[in-house]
Order: structure tokens, then C-alpha cells, then sequence
């Protein structure tokens, strides 16, 4: 169970020359709350700079917030991160991988410091090869991998220690057809009873996605929370018989209204 | 602290898998050491053969008869210049100073006219400036005997042209004439810290922003300390492996040295290699945890090259007071970082006592420059990571 509630976070822009004075403040996410349940996929949907990947950054502890609360299994991120931490398993924007080690390595490393024994840690590896299927690639190095095989080979290093929340940012940029539908079949298998009955939340700006993975949809606009509900919930408080159509009302409001 | 260790071990293996970056960084700094030792102790043997031949060139040598037999009865021989020395002088193909006699000499001297010799060198051509003082001497020999025979003559006893007597004694031991080509080996092997730690640093800091693995890196519950500890110790441990190397690699150099008298004087041995080990490991420390915390601030591997070519360039030169003024050591030097283990380093080849001051302070200044590094590498780390 991931909890958010009331989280601000602003930015100072960057100087636009030495001497300059600074232009003033961005202000990322001014309201944003949403709770993600056990067994349940969450999309966090938005336009382009919407705020969705500064959550998931506040989420995952890297920066602190302004204003809100957030919350995992009860656990304050604020208080007590680094307990929140290993009890996320969080793909991030940046996925970038050691080039000079190889897959296995690329996850065990992350699995020591997330504090697994080395034989634990192997075996977690080879169970997750199997179930992104992409065991051929282990011994590998990772320089030269292609998109796809670097985020299988990131989403593996992200869940080694089992994380019973799992958090991912974008996770299908630039993935092909057939990878994109092998991460849905990996994601929906997690959060079901079979799989753990992870609670999983993911951002992304890509409708189809949601529509087909979600259980759950929170809809961000301007750095505010719009609107959550299931799909079709969604679709009939908009009114609109199509998805996009609802998504283009609850987003972009106050553009359409203007 | 595990979390340190496992980075540590993880950022060890990386840096030490970049073969081609070893590669170039064990041929410029490990093996070119050596290399110039050996090519110096060549020029210095030459400069030790020429002052062995003992030869004078002098042009006209048949219009000085008188001359020529008071060189030869101080066991000289002469051999007549070439008649283009002037311009073989400045080419620096001619070795010797060439002393020109003018074609009056000998009835200029009988009359006692004090003829004039002119002797020809290029202060630009060092083989023949070193013989520039040897035939001085020659000449002024040679002037001090026609004197006195002169004043015997006219019944003058010869100690009045010598109130003075002057006698040399070298209090020089050997080691310390050795010192003349050793003193180049401290800068090789600060040179090898700071290349082998350099890519090991950036690729940490700076490569890790660049790639996008930081954020990730930092999503692990390990506390951003843990994590720059084990990247600060990765760093520095390669930094102190390519310097040992180098350390080293001074002791086989020594058999291919040229002149015997040279080698004895060059004593470089265990012993010797261990010091320099004790003494520029807690700079590899140092050097390392400043040159991530210059890096941590760039987004990239070149803009971070970029910023720490004033680091580079600090411990290029720092050690240069050493070099152009040898021996003349002040208290100041040992409070910086560079130059203090220039100096340290120097009295290790001289044979000195290192100094239980000099040591502390060079270690305290490397300790407070480490923490601080860390530190500030430590605070930053978040805030880079999603910049």
C-alpha cells in the first residue's frame, strides 16, 4: 500500500547566466495525493510535465518534499527512508547500467547492497532471467545491449530483493512491441496472487498502456491530482464513450475550456 | 558498512576492467619513468667520459708552442679545432669549448704584450659549456707559472703571488651526488597516482551521472555516505596500485643504467620503494576523494576533465619548487599537498631522515583534505543524481 497526500514540490530555475538573478520558482507538483492497494496495478497518468516523475523521485527518497506526506506499508519516506527503500523495488527514469560488468553482475551488486546473501542473490537472478526471459543475456557484458534487453536487465536489478511495492517511471520508453507486451504479461503476473500480489505503480503518458494494464488510474495535470477511478469509472464521470477522449477533459480542463 | 565494502569490491573490478584506460596510464606513467632515468643516466655518462679524456681544442695551436707544452705537461692532449666550430659549436656537434689563439701569440708573449686568447662556447650547448671551466683553469695555470718564473727571475719569492692558498674538500656523500638524476623520480610517481586515479575518479562520479546509474545507485538503502566511502577507497586503491607499479619500477631501471660510477651512486632499492610507498599513500587518499568532489559536480565525463585540470595542473607544478631549488626545503612546503611529498620523497633518495614534523604535517593536511572530500562528496550526492 502506497500512500501520497498533499505533496509539494517547488524548484528554484536555473540561472540564466552567472551573474544573473534567478528567474523565479518552478513549481513541479503543487497538490498531488493518490493510495496504490496490494494486488492492484496503478497508472499515474499525465501529460508531459505533469509532475509524474518528480513523485516517483520524492517517492524513492531522492529529493525531499516541500509540503505532503508519503507513505509505504506505514512507513514514512521522510522519517525513515532507507526502511522505506527496501521495501520498494523502483525502476526509475535514469536506468543506466555498468557497462563493464556483465548483466549477472549489474544485479547482484544491487541485491549486496540491498543486503541478500550471495547465494540468495543468485538464485533471485536466475528466477528473474527466467521470468523476463532473458537468462541468454547474464553473462553478458551490458555494453551494447539493445532498449529492450537494458530495461529487463534494469527491471530485474530493481526487483532482486523482492520488493513487495514496485515502482516504475516510463517503464516502456523505447520498447518494442513485442517487449512492451512482454513487461505487461511480467507486471500483471506480479501483481496477482500467483505472483505475490505486488502493489505496483507506474507513470506514463501513453493511453493504451492504461488502458490495458490498470486496475487503478490516478490522473495528474499541472502537478495536481485530477481524477482517480478505474478506467470505466473514468470514462463515465467524463462522459465520453473513449478513453482519450475522457483523459483529454480531465487533463488538459482548462486549456479546453479557454 | 558492508554496503562500502560491497561498492568498494564493485568499483574495483570496473576500473580494473578498463584495460584500455590501464593500458595507456601504465605506458605514460609507469613505464616512462624508467625510461627517462635510463635515457638521462646516458647523457650524464657522456658528460662523465668527455670530463675523463681530457682534451683540450684549441685553433692555431702551431702559433703557441709555450702553451701547448704546458697543457701537455698537465696531461692534456690537443687536438686542433675544426675550422667551421663556430658553427658546429651552435649546432652542438662540437662537445668542447674551442680556445683561438691568435697568430702573434708566442713574440707577443716573449715581448710580454699579454696576447689575447679568445675562448669560444655557446652557453646554449651544454656539453661544451661543462668544458668551459676546465680550460679557464688551464689558462689560468698556465698564466700563475709564467708569473712566477718571471718574479724568480727578478729574485721575488713566489708566495707573494699567492697570499691565499684555497684547498676543496666535497662533503657530498655519495647518495646525495646521486640525487642530481633521482630527483626527477617523485614527480614520476605523483604523476602515476594522479593518472591512475584520475579515471577511476571521474568514471565514479562524473560517469555515473553521465550513464544514468546514480539515481538507481541511490534508490538501494544504503546511506549516500556508505556509498561515496566505497567509490572514495575503489579510487584511491587504484591510484595507489599504479603508484606502487612505478615505485617499483625504478629498481630494474637501475640495472640498464650506463656508467658505473653512476649506478653506484644511484641506490634505489626495497627499502627505498617501501618509503615511497608509506609516503604517497595517504596522498592517493587525498588526491582521490578532491578530485571525486570536483567531478560530482559535472554531468559528464568530459565536462568533468575539464574541471579538474586545475587539480591536474596543481600537482604538476607544486612539486616544481622541489626541482628548481633543490635542497633549500622551508616549513611551509610540508602544508602542501604535492610538494610536501616531493620533499619527503627527495630525502628519502638523499638517504635522509624523513622527520617526524614533516611527516605529521604532510599527513594531517592529507587527512583534512580526505574528509573533507568525502564529505562534500557524501552531501551532494542526492542532489546530483537527479540534476
Amino acid at each position: 500500500m502506497i500512500r501520497i497526500e498533499g505533496l509539494a514540490k517547488s524548484f528554484a530555475s536555473p540561472r540564466a547566466g552567472l551573474f544573473a538573478r534567478r528567474a523565479g520558482v518552478v513549481r513541479a507538483v503543487r497538490d498531488v495525493s493518490f493510495s496504490a492497494a496490494d494486488g492492484r496495478i496503478t497508472g499515474l497518468l499525465g501529460p508531459n510535465g505533469a509532475g509524474k516523475t518528480t513523485t516517483l523521485r520524492m517517492l524513492a527518497g531522492l529529493i525531499a518534499p516541500d509540503a505532503g506526506m508519503l507513505e509505504v506499508d506505514g512507513i514514512a519516506v521522510a522519517q525513515r527512508p532507507r526502511e522505506a527503500l527496501a521495501k520498494m523495488g523502483v525502476l526509475s527514469d535514469a536506468r543506466g547500467l555498468y557497462p563493464r560488468l556483465t548483466a549477472r553482475e549489474n544485479i547482484l551488486y544491487f541485491a549486496a547492497l540491498q543486503g541478500m546473501a550471495r547465494e540468495e542473490a543468485q538464485a533471485r537472478a536466475e528466477a528473474l532471467a527466467q521470468m523476463l526471459e532473458c537468462a541468454a543475456l547474464l553473462d553478458r557484458r551490458t555494453e551494447g545491449f539493445s532498449q529492450g534487453e537494458r530495461m529487463k536487465v534494469a527491471l530485474a536489478r530493481a526487483l532482486v530483493h523482492d520488493p513487495s511495492h514496485i515502482v516504475l517511471d516510463e517503464p516502456t520508453n523505447g520498447l518494442d512491441v513485442l517487449a512492451t507486451r512482454a513487461l505487461r504479461d511480467a507486471l500483471q503476473w506480479l501483481a496477482s496472487p500467483a505472483g505475490g500480489g505486488k502493489c505496483i505503480v507506474f507513470s506514463t503518458h501513453i493511453m493504451q498502456e492504461v488502458e490495458r494494464l490498470c486496475d487503478e488510474v490516478v490522473v495528474v495535470a499541472h502537478g495536481r491530482t485530477v481524477a482517480q477511478g478505474s478506467v470505466p469509472e473514468l470514462r463515465a464521470r467524463c462522459g465520453a464513450r473513449d478513453f482519450e477522449e475522457a483523459f483529454v477533459r480531465l487533463a488538459y480542463a482548462e486549456e479546453v475550456a479557454s | 558498512m558492508s554496503a562500502a565494502w560491497t561498492v568498494f569490491a564493485k568499483e574495483w573490478v570496473d576500473a580494473l576492467r578498463d584495460r584500455r584506460t590501464l593500458a595507456v596510464v601504465l605506458l605514460s606513467s609507469v613505464l616512462l619513468g624508467p625510461l627517462v632515468l635510463v635515457a638521462l643516466s646516458a647523457l650524464v655518462a657522456s658528460f662523465e667520459s668527455r670530463a675523463e679524456r681530457r682534451e683540450v681544442v684549441l685553433a692555431g695551436a702551431v702559433h703557441a708552442p709555450t702553451l701547448v707544452n704546458y697543457i701537455a705537461r698537465q696531461g692534456f692532449t690537443v687536438k686542433e679545432a675544426p675550422a667551421d666550430h663556430e658553427a658546429q659549436l651552435r649546432r652542438a656537434e662540437l662537445g668542447d669549448p674551442v680556445l683561438v689563439i691568435p697568430p702573434d701569440f708566442e713574440a707577443a708573449l716573449r715581448r710580454a704584450e699579454a696576447p689575447r686568447l679568445v675562448l669560444v662556447s655557446d652557453s646554449a650547448n651544454k656539453r661544451a659549456e661543462a668544458g668551459v671551466g676546465r680550460v679557464q683553469r688551464l689558462v689560468t695555470g698556465f698564466n700563475r707559472e709564467r708569473g712566477t718564473l718571471a718574479l724568480a727571475l727578478r729574485g721575488v719569492a713566489a708566495e707573494l703571488l699567492e697570499p691565499v692558498r684555497l684547498d676543496e674538500r666535497d662533503l657530498a656523500n655519495p647518495q646525495t651526488r646521486g640525487t642530481q638524476i633521482t630527483a626527477m623520480l617523485p614527480f614520476f610517481v605523483l604523476m602515476a597516482v594522479l593518472y591512475g586515479a584520475l579515471n577511476a575518479a571521474l568514471d565514479s562520479t562524473a560517469g555515473e551521472r553521465e550513464r544514468g546509474s546514480l539515481e538507481p545507485l541511490l534508490m538501494n538503502p544504503a546511506s549516500p555516505l556508505a556509498l561515496v566511502l566505497g567509490k572514495w577507497a575503489a579510487v584511491s586503491a587504484v591510484g595507489l596500485l599504479i603508484a606502487v607499479l612505478s615505485c617499483f619500477s625504478f629498481i630494474p631501471a637501475q640495472w640498464l643504467l650506463q656508467g658505473d660510477a653512476l649506478a653506484a651512486l644511484f641506490q634505489f632499492g626495497v627499502r627505498e620503494a617501501l618509503w615511497f610507498v608509506a609516503v604517497i599513500a595517504p596522498f592517493a587518499a587525498a588526491l582521490s576523494a578532491v578530485l571525486m568532489a570536483v567531478a560530482i559536480r559535472c554531468r559528464s565525463v568530459k565536462e568533468a576533465q575539464a574541471s579538474t585540470a586545475v587539480v591536474v595542473l596543481g600537482v604538476s607544478l607544486l612539486p616544481l619548487f622541489g626541482l628548481l631549488n633543490p635542497g633549500a626545503e622551508e616549513r611551509w612546503h610540508f602544508w602542501v599537498p604535492a610538494l610536501a611529498q616531493n620533499t619527503l620523497m627527495t630525502r628519502v633518495i638523499k638517504g635522509e631522515a624523513l622527520g617526524a614534523e614533516a611527516l605529521g604535517v604532510s599527513l594531517l593536511v592529507c587527512a583534512l583534505l580526505t574528509l573533507a572530500g568525502v564529505a562534500f562528496v557524501a552531501r551532494v550526492l542526492r542532489r546530483a543524481a537527479v540534476r
